[in-house]
């Protein structure tokens, strides 16, 4: 009796266990062989639960105290959906709809969604308040669901919205970075592997290693940006004033710290408001102040200055005899103003932006030594951390021509990018050093940790000699010219330039009433904290930077000192207090 | 068989008994704890993310005060700019107590 239990039980057992290797098999073939097609046959029947609840990391702006504040982050709320094949009274299901949230489906929308009776699933209202979604799910229409839904959120709206980008759908079914830093930091932003149909069975057979060692935790992670909120606003509220004044056609600037490469600031006009990209226009999704090159004018003749002087083919008390025209190469240089100054020194090419001087401080440079300068400052994109950078045009340099040097030495016939201006031009504020622009800081991954950027590679350019004299001549240029010399500050030494290009006109010759203006200027002087580029282009009924830039350049440098408390390098004796006049 | 049956007092079978009831009992156990851990790692998820959107909402009104302020025309308030401006070196946080 006992024998004939136990091989019963034995025969039970094996059944047990035959069953548990079918199953298994089963499982295999289902959840691994074609795990593919049933996940793809059930994404046809739930559209909304195939895709899971959106996820992605955060973009930070600093402020200057080291508190970090949200460019771009995540907002949850609820998503209407519609069962038309369950959905009795498609007109009372709308009634409650619009006591709820009023105008969010127009009724010929959503009676043409409930008729559609083929179909199990159609999203009507996205993106409604915890409050509202709540108030629908506690009315329970038959037929109606209301489900969470996350979207990508951007609390400062247009504030740096060119550099932060924008996430949406690209040729395919999933979201992602497509401008911006939301695509060049798209691999640390994203996040995967959250899938509906994962689980452990497919997991142990198919992605082991996942299980044991969390890789995506030492990948994902947020951003954290250089960009200070407030210096931000304000550099974007100057540089809308200055466009809407002279109905230009783009204008832009960059707030750099010159001696890290750290981007304080960078904005455009016109842009737009990544929270509402309906109405947006595409051409203004890019950013152009690293995609757009531009014939910057007279805020090359610094750089020319300073190649000249770290040459020794002139010194800062070399005198030439300015004729105010010249002819080179059957084409005519003039000053500005037309006019002769006779023989004067270096300084005088920076403080009264002399064409005439800047060419022939290139004659003297000689055509290799400034090819050879201008390829270093222009010649290689900046490395910025944003998609599509722009290169400079630099072909007038490969040319024989001695015009193409001339012109180029006070900024026509080169083109550069406003990223590759402001960085070249940041050599001179630090020593003669090139450095990176950068946008994002650290990242702050998953796993818990920090990890900051090295973006430590700089370029050596010019002596440190050449730069600080070169420095000296722009100080000049707000001392005793710049609004007539009011707009120095005693306490406070500012170097700048500006200048005015002619614009081309599109037949390989230039316009005589189009220009581009620019305005760049760091401070303090001779210890600079911020460097800072202003351009506006083709502004109308005007022809020089010095009438439209100035006053947002200075606007700036006060806030910045405000702001900042950038302590006072001159005119302020140890002990005493100093008063100045406004 | 027989030898074990000396060795233990109990027969191998109803410690296989024994040992299946003990696996099917953790079995389920485990279930219901992953099943739980599920649940509350969901709704802890979710509940940042409420409080990340929360916080996002004020981060949007101070953004748009320091908008607000930016764009403000203070001459159109009533303030006006002051006659002279007086530079002074900062004291210690200590001297100005």
């Amino acid at each position: 009796m006992r024998a004939q239990f136990r091989s019963r039980l034995r025969l039970v057992l094996a059944f047990v266990f035959f069953v548990a290797i079918c199953i298994l098999v089963r499982l295999y073939f289902i959840q691994i062989v074609h795990g593919q097609e049933y996940s793809q046959k059930a994404d046809r029947q739930f559209a909304s639960g195939g895709s899971g609840l959106f996820d992605r990391g955060a973009i930070y702006f600093t402020r200057k105290d080291g508190t970090l504040i949200s460019a771009a982050t995540l907002a949850t709320g609820f998503l209407v959906a519609i069962n038309p094949q369950i959905l009795a009274d498609p007109e009372a299901a709308y009634t409650a709809l619009q006591t709820v949230v009023p105008d969010s489906i127009s009724r010929d929308a959503f009676l043409a969604a409930a008729a559609k009776k083929g179909q199990v699933y159609i999203e009507v209202v996205h993106r409604l308040s915890d409050a509202d979604g709540q108030m629908l799910t506690a009315k329970n229409i038959r037929g109606v669901q209301v489900l969470r839904e996350r979207w990508r959120q951007y609390p400062g709206g247009s504030l740096a919205s060119q550099s932060i980008g924008i996430v949406s759908y690209g040729s395919g079914d999933t979201l992602g970075g497509r401008t911006g830093l939301e695509r060049f930091y798209e691999g640390t932003l994203e996040r995967s592997g959250d899938s509906l149909y994962k689980n452990f069975f497919a997991e142990l057979f198919s992605n082991v290693g996942n299980l044991l060692v969390a890789a995506k935790d030492a990948r994902e992670g947020d951003i954290v940006t250089t960009i200070e909120p407030e210096v931000q606003t304000r550099l974007q509220d100057d540089v809308a004033k200055v466009h809407k004044k002279y109905s230009s056609k783009e204008s832009g600037g960059i707030i750099m710290d010159p001696a890290t490469g750290a981007i304080i600031a960078i904005a455009n006009y016109p842009s737009y408001d990544a929270n509402d990209l309906q109405s947006v226009d595409p051409n203004v999704l890019g950013n152009p102040l690293v995609e757009h090159v531009h014939e910057f004018g007279s805020i090359m003749k610094p750089l020319t200055m300073t190649a000249g002087l770290d040459a020794g083919v002139i010194t800062p008390t070399t005198t030439y005899n300015d004729t105010g025209c010249i002819t080179v190469n059957t084409a005519r240089i003039c000053n500005w103003d037309l006019k002769a100054r006779g023989v004067i020194p270096m300084k005088q090419i920076i403080v009264q932006s002399l064409n005439v001087g800047a060419a022939w401080v290139a004659t003297e440079l000689g055509q290799e030594k400034f090819r050879a300068y201008f390829t270093k400052l222009f010649g290689v994109k900046t490395g910025i951390d944003l998609p599509n950078e722009g290169g400079a045009l630099l072909s007038n340099l490969m040319k024989p021509q001695q015009i193409g040097y001339d012109t180029a030495a006070y900024g026509q016939g080169i083109a550069v990018t406003p990223i590759q201006m402001i960085r070249a031009l940041g050599a001179i504020a630090n020593g003669g050093m090139m450095v990176q622009p950068h946008l994002a800081s650290s990242v702050r991954l998953n796993s818990g940790i920090t990890r900051t950027l090295a973006w430590g590679e700089t370029t050596p350019v010019f002596s440190s000699a050449a730069a600080r004299d070169t420095t000296t001549m722009m100080t000049a240029v707000v001392d005793e010219k710049l609004q007539n010399g009011k707009a120095m500050i005693p306490t406070m030494s500012v170097a700048a330039k500006t200048g005015t290009a002619q614009l081309t006109d599109g037949r390989g010759g230039y316009a005589t009433d189009r220009f581009l203006h620019s305005f760049t200027g760091f401070f303090p002087s001779y210890n600079p904290r911020f460097i800072i580029l202003l351009y506006t282009n083709d502004p109308q009924g005007v022809t020089y930077a010095s009438d439209t830039l100035s006053s947002s350049f200075l606007d700036l440098v006060h806030f910045l000192i405000d702001y900042y408390a950038v302590p006072p390098d001159r005119g302020l004796p140890l002990e005493t207090a100093t008063t100045t006049p406004i | 068989m027989h030898k074990t049956h000396a060795l233990f007092p109990f027969s191998l079978l109803t410690i296989c008994y024994g040992v299946v009831g003990v696996l099917v009992v953790a079995y389920i156990g485990l279930i219901a704890v992953v099943m739980s851990s599920a649940v509350l790692t969901v709704e802890f998820s979710q509940s940042i993310k409420n409080d990340v959107a929360a916080v996002a909402l004020l981060e949007g009104q101070y953004l748009a005060n320091v908008a607000h302020i930016t764009r403000a025309n203070v001459a159109a308030l009533g303030y006006t700019k002051p006659l002279i401006k007086t530079f002074v070196r900062a004291e210690s946080v200590t001297a100005l107590r």
